[in-house]
């Protein structure tokens, strides 16, 4: 009787002790960080701290650039979109628009910036300037939206694998500096991201 | 009289494991997919939310309700290259006492690939036809771990379609289309052709479902999908072009081959059945030895053992999660044509293996050709 009686005790014991609850009774915490940290939930894909790591770097490239340091006057600079050939979907306008603030932000009397990707709304409004329906169409002669001194733009382009040991995924981030008249490149500029990781053994 | 009570106790405390039935109402539904759909993510527990997210979202697309259906698959999925960490719910899958479907919903690889497969379209949609070919490689990597080398990222529509974005983008996208040709064996690959500009996504038929296999549900095998429709016949403006079949997703996911957690699952069926045989012999041999005076002592330390080897054998868990992406098809099917702008009607015949159109599937999409851009479409027979 002794036996069962400590068995049965131990028993009840287990199942209690064993027995928790796995739902997170305090709910969901959240933690802020700088863009340029990386994040708990950090992956092999392209995150914030890539991000400014690349723009920054890009940034100082392209103010130390001949063409643009020894630039007459300020140069226009036109962003075009990235080409990405990566297994990654990206937002392809983010590096873009963060190398230019970071340029404008440094270097705003060097370099302009046109807004070409608002260019519908610009138009619009230029035609309710000319068209008298607002003021300010007295000082419109001519067209005076800017052409492009310069064009920035980049390729992405990555290698990934993955096999029982992980996952792995190589980034190579190229920009380039384009002169539209010649289309010679003036300036180019790349970082590489290498990254491993591996799924829990449940997910593999 | 104390080994009856004993014998009562620990079968009460047996009994007390048992739980009656918990009651499974008819689900609701008033014709709306879609709305059924998100009430049964509100229902779900939270591990199980993506999983109703993934069937909501395909009945979203099936409906034209993309937006919905974009969101529930961006909702669903991990981004590309995000790592699937170890928590809390992934240490009890892997606990002795805990079936495998307690972790949180990601799929397999071929649903996980499926995943990625219409979140590309997506992209093409809204013309971002690069952003399209990342998620089509990615969603190729996922059936990189096939068990065979030959079964590994061996989806022919992903590899056809890198190619065909690359070759569209003005690069060479012969190499993936010569991994895509190799693949597909048999069927002739359509040629690309780079001025394509209208791009019909199809497909055909049920996909795969998961079912538990193996002595005690430790395995995932798969019931194999159905399709009557083999091909589809495009018309358009007069002109006629077969879509052949590109993918069967039952042959996807049926080669995937062992999971890294079938060997934790068979641990555990090797404990339960170890267990439960320990039980059987030890409760056997036990009651008998108990019954004689002279060896009640050796009964009873028998008996423990053999119940003790119940318990164990009676909560070990080792069923493999048979969670299963429902409204997936069978098939995969593709075609691109080149048509002027503006509005066209598209004529789509699903074809059975002879070649012959299946009654009553007909269907007429019309499709809108803008100037610089694709017209994504998306049919389902």
């Amino acid at each position: 009787m002794k036996h069962i009686t400590i068995l049965f005790i131990g028993t009840a014991l287990w199942v209690a002790v064993g027995c928790t609850n796995i739902n997170s009774t305090h709910g969901p915490s959240v933690t802020e960080m700088r863009p340029d940290e990386r994040g708990f939930v950090a992956g092999l894909g392209i995150e914030s701290q890539d991000l400014v790591t690349i723009s920054e770097k890009m940034a100082r490239g392209i103010l130390g650039a001949e063409p643009i340091a020894n630039a007459e006057g300020k140069p226009v600079i036109v962003l075009e979109p990235i080409n990405n050939d990566t297994r990654f979907p990206i937002d392809k306008d983010i590096f873009l628009m963060l190398i230019r603030d970071k340029l404008l932000e440094h270097a705003a009397n060097k370099i302009t910036f046109v807004a070409r990707e608002h260019m519908d709304k610009l138009e619009k409004e230029r035609d309710l300037k000319l068209s008298g329906q607002v003021t300010g169409g007295e000082k419109i002669t001519g067209n005076k939206f800017k052409g492009a001194d310069f064009i920035l733009t980049g390729t992405f382009k990555g290698i990934s694998g993955r096999g029982n040991a992980g996952a792995s995924d190589y980034v190579l981030y190229s920009f380039q500096l384009i002169d539209p008249d010649t289309s010679e490149i003036v300036w180019g500029g790349n970082h590489q991201i290498k990254k491993q990781g591996k799924d829990d053994v449940t997910y593999r | 009289m104390k080994i009856a009570t004993s014998i009562c106790l620990l079968s009460a405390l047996g009994f007390a494991a048992c739980q009656a039935p918990a009651i499974r109402r008819a689900p609701e539904f008033n014709g709306d997919l879609v709305a059924g759909g998100h009430r049964q993510i509100a229902k779900a527990p939270a591990h199980d939310k993506n999983r109703w997210r993934l069937i909501t979202a395909v009945h979203a697309l099936k409906l034209g309700r993309h937006s919905e259906a974009r969101a529930l698959l961006a909702t669903a999925m991990p981004s590309a290259g995000q790592i699937l960490k170890a928590d809390a719910r992934t240490r009890l899958a892997q606990s002795l006492f805990s079936p495998e479907n307690v972790k949180g919903f990601h799929g397999e690889p071929h649903e996980r690939a499926m995943g990625w497969f219409y979140r590309g379209m997506f992209y093409w949609m809204d013309g971002e036809p690069d952003n399209a070919r990342a998620c089509f490689r990615t969603a190729q990597l996922m059936d990189a771990l096939a068990a065979q080398p030959e079964h590994r990222a061996d989806w022919v529509l992903l590899d056809y379609l890198d190619g065909f974005i690359t070759t569209k983008l003005g690069r060479d996208g012969s190499a993936a289309r010569t991994r895509a040709q190799a693949n597909a064996g048999n069927t002739a690959l359509p040629a690309y052709n780079a001025k394509a500009n209208v791009m019909v996504f199809l497909q055909f038929g049920f996909g795969p479902m998961k079912k538990t296999g193996g002595d005690v549900g430790e395995k995932i095998v798969y019931d194999g999908g159905h399709s009557q429709a083999r091909s589809a016949r495009i018309t358009v403006s007069g002109r006629t072009l077969i879509a052949p079949t590109f993918d069967n997703l039952t042959f996807q996911a049926s080669t995937r081959g062992d999971r890294a957690m079938d060997a934790i699952l068979a641990n555990k069926a090797a404990i339960k059945k170890t267990g439960d045989l320990v039980g059987d012999i030890g409760v056997t041999a036990g009651a008998i030895l108990a019954s004689q005076p002279k060896t009640e002592d050796v009964g009873v330390a028998l008996l423990g053992a053999g119940l003790v080897g119940k318990i164990i054998g009676g909560s070990a868990e080792p069923r493999a999660d048979t969670r299963t992406w429902t409204n997936l098809p069978q098939h995969l099917s593709f075609a691109a044509l080149q048509l002027p702008v503006g509005t066209h009607t598209v004529t789509i015949e699903f074809l059975d293996a002879n070649g012959i159109a299946l009654p009553d599937r007909q269907k007429n999409v019309s499709v809108t050709v803008q100037t610089g851009r694709d017209t994504v479409v998306f049919v389902a027979d």
